[in-house]
């Protein structure tokens, strides 16, 4: 599937989006999100027989060998539907932490059936604080013989609930680096978080002593590439959401009649509309500008990437949060789809940083 | 004339290098002039290039074109861009000349359409009124047929030119009794003429690029009315389009004439020159008000991507809300910088200039062309498919419509 046309991406997008219309109603993600593992294992394997689960895995280890371009078209198709699902966590950021360590044995072992959708794999790389920076890790590795011993807590970790594989970010004697940990195994407890977002999987791992295995490679390079393809994938992810956002918004303010009119008819909810159109349209450029620097590996990647990484939570934030007002009070109900959506907004707006981190890495990627 | 045997791009491309290696050799700068009129050397290459017929090549072969369809006008266009060449593709920028063509009678273009396109006859648009901005529907000022021509009364607003131009595009009110959209008739109006006044209008900028224009018992002749009697609206609609289609994004930056970075955004570079870099919470206005220059050049690139795919985007329709929000944004991130010393202006304070001046100036955009009130609605409506704001007097004869004083 290497570098789709802009038209064969598109028809992933749709692929997906049709997938998703028929499995990821709102009934379904309401179900789904009461659930024990929090996504639809059916589904799953509908998305991993359509390539998704594997999108960004090597062709060698039976993935569709696709690039941050076609992540980002299907997280768009994803998060309109509110999709639950560890495809954040293992298709993404697992396996892109996993390409670029660059160890044979390790992606041998376990990219085929993550591109399957056999197994999920999840990445530890914060520590108590929930913070994704370098000096957050807060788990210790010690040699022991042959392998190794972690001690400490990783927090916030995406679908660690389902993982069957975990790689945690610890600091060894020689610095960082990633091990592959059974969160089956001794010395690992796990404890699932209660969420706001009730779409989303977090959970709090305390390791004493948890036998590991050590995986070769730059450990921070490779977390700071997995977590500009997540970012990526994010960004896609606010942008599709924030415009079905604005879509059934929009619907609303055209059937719904107060004073003998259309609410979409005055001029107060028109504006907000308008507004948000200008949101979520650069919101959508700019993922997708991200995403095609990402994938040449442009100079500005980082740049794109970060402004991708703030414009679009805020566009879905904003978007989600005026949704709500101009719904009014029927919005305020637990029974309307909106405060699904504004969960999710102010969800992502703190997975892997908060708009003025990255506003701040714009702007040193500008130089200043 | 006969039309043009059809001509391959590449059959084209050589003629239209050839003619411009033979004929191109730069024009003199022109000397301060605000760009409403042309000098003789201007006029005279456009001359050159209205002989050849590259000025209008998608018009008929009837009225100085070639009947090119738009792809092959675009190679000419590109031609003469690259050798930095003026006076190509005018059917797409002329408004002038365009509006006249599609609407004028066989009279006024016989008259016009020629000098129009060598720019020989200065032109102004006489269109707002003080009672009539966004709502140019509602205008007042009246025109009355006595005989072969038309008197015309009133005031008009914000005509840039109007002290150099030969005419004037003007809507004019011609029956009270109907409703305000159908009463209007438009006009080529001759500017020079005891008439018409032309006062400077002193800006919030202290500048003066607008006029008042009143009209007292000006004559039109009846061959310089454009379409029919009561048909103004629709005429204006194709000359507004016009217009849009020509509006770049070419924002005005400062007038100090002080040297921007052309290496950095000029905003980076200048907090550094302030020594501001530093301040935290500053940074993130930086980044935020670089990010929405940023953000669309992105909407711009890909709503041009999309027609080129075939497929219209909304992104189009965006422009100017989000120019308007650029706009505002850098003044006021630029007046942070400089803190203090934005109280001052004058030579030895060009950096204030630029920011204080900014500041004023962009509300050009985010009242001019339509407030963005308007475009909101405009967008509501037409691109989200709201349902439109009730007109109390859309359907009631003008001259029962309610009006301010």
């Amino acid at each position: 599937m290497a570098s789709l046309s802009a038209e064969e991406r598109s028809a992933l997008r749709d692929a997906v989006s049709r997938l998703l219309a028929d499995k990821s109603t709102e009934a379904d993600v309401r179900r789904t999100m009461e659930t024990e593992t929090g996504y639809d294992s059916g589904l799953w394997g509908q998305l991993a027989e359509m390539g998704v689960t594997g999108l960004v895995i090597e062709e060698a280890y039976g993935g569709a060998g696709a690039g941050p371009m076609e992540v980002e078209a299907v997280m768009e198709a994803a998060g309109a539907a509110l999709l639950c699902s560890p495809l954040l966590a293992s298709s993404v950021l697992a396996a892109e932490l996993l390409r670029a360590l660059g160890d044979e044995d390790a992606k041998a072992r376990l990219l085929p059936d993550m591109a399957a959708g056999k197994t999920i794999v999840t990445a530890a790389l914060t520590g108590d604080a929930g913070t994704w920076v370098e000096d957050g890790v807060s788990v210790t590795a010690d040699a022991v013989d042959e392998a190794f011993a972690l001690n400490g807590v990783a927090s916030y970790v995406l679908n660690g609930q389902n993982a069957d594989v975990l790689l945690v970010l610890a600091r060894a004697d020689d610095g960082l680096a990633v091990f592959e940990v059974d969160p089956k195994a001794d010395g690992v407890s796990l404890a699932g978080l209660p969420t706001f977002d009730h779409t989303l999987r977090l959970a709090r791992i305390t390791f004493s002593g948890a036998p590991a295995r050590r995986i070769g490679g730059a450990a921070w390079r490779a977390v700071q590439a997995a977590i500009d393809l997540a970012l990526v994938a994010l960004a896609g992810e606010q942008a599709g959401a924030a415009q079905r956002c604005l879509d059934f918004t929009v619907d609303y303010a055209k059937n719904r009649y107060q004073f003998g009119r259309a609410i979409g008819s005055f001029q107060a909810i028109k504006h907000m509309a308008a507004d948000l159109l200008l949101e979520t349209e650069s919101a959508i450029s700019a993922a997708r500008h991200a995403a095609a620097r990402l994938a040449e590996g442009a100079a500005d990647a980082e740049a794109a990437v970060s402004l991708a990484a703030f414009a679009c939570a805020d566009a879905f934030t904003r978007t989600t949060a005026d949704a709500v007002q101009m719904h009014g009070g029927i919005a305020f109900t637990w029974a309307h789809p909106a405060h699904l959506y504004l969960r999710r907004a102010r969800a992502d707006a703190q997975l892997f940083g908060a708009s003025p981190a990255h506003r701040e890495r714009f702007l040193k990627a500008l130089g200043a | 004339m006969t039309q043009a045997a059809p001509v391959t791009d590449e059959a084209l491309r050589e003629e239209v290098r050839a003619w411009l290696a033979d004929n191109w050799k730069g024009l003199p700068r022109s000397g301060g002039g605000a760009g409403w009129t042309a000098s003789p050397e201007q006029k005279a290459w456009l001359a050159k290039v209205v002989e050849a017929r590259w000025a209008v090549p998608r018009w008929p072969a009837a009225w100085l074109g070639r009947g090119l369809s738009d792809a092959q006008a675009r190679i000419i266009e590109r031609e003469f861009a690259a050798a930095g060449a003026p006076g190509a593709g005018q059917d797409r920028t002329n408004l002038w000349a365009n509006t006249l063509l599609a609407c004028g009678t066989e009279a006024l273009k016989q008259k016009l359409v020629l000098p129009l396109l060598r720019q020989e006859v200065g032109m102004c648009l006489l269109y707002s009124e003080p009672g009539a901005g966004s709502d140019l529907a509602g205008i007042r000022t009246r025109a009355e047929r006595v005989g072969d021509h038309f008197v015309v009364n009133g005031q008009k607003v914000w005509t840039s030119g109007a002290a150099t131009a030969d005419y004037g595009m003007l809507i004019a009110r011609t029956d009270w009794d109907v409703p305000k959209h159908k009463g209007i008739s438009f006009f080529f109006l001759p500017m020079k003429q005891p008439g018409v006044e032309v006062r400077p209008l002193r800006q919030i900028t202290d500048e003066s690029h607008f006029n008042e224009v009143f009209i007292t018992d000006a004559i039109v002749p009846a061959e310089n009315l454009l379409r029919d009697l009561g048909d103004g609206w629709s005429v204006l609609q194709t000359a507004l389009a016009y217009e849009r289609s020509v509006m770049g994004e070419s924002a005005r930056g400062g007038r100090s004439g002080a040297a921007e970075s052309k290496t950095e955004e000029p905003l980076i570079a200048l907090a550094r020159e302030a020594g501001a870099l530093g301040d935290p919470l500053l940074r993130q206005d930086l980044a935020q008000a670089i990010a929405y220059k940023r953000l669309n050049a992105l909407n711009t690139a890909r709503a041009k991507a999309d027609l080129a795919q075939g497929s219209s985007s909304p992104v189009m329709s965006l422009g100017k809300l989000a120019m308007s929000r650029i706009l505002h944004e850098e003044a006021r991130v630029r007046t942070a910088i400089l803190g203090a010393a934005s109280l001052l202006e004058g030579p030895d304070h060009p950096r204030s200039e630029d920011a204080n001046f900014l500041a004023l100036n962009a509300y050009f955009t985010s009242i001019g062309g339509g407030t963005d009130q308007i475009q909101r609605n405009i967008i509501g409506e037409r691109v989200l498919g709201l349902p439109r704001e009730p007109e109390v007097d859309r359907d009631i004869p003008f001259r029962e419509v309610r009006s301010g004083r």
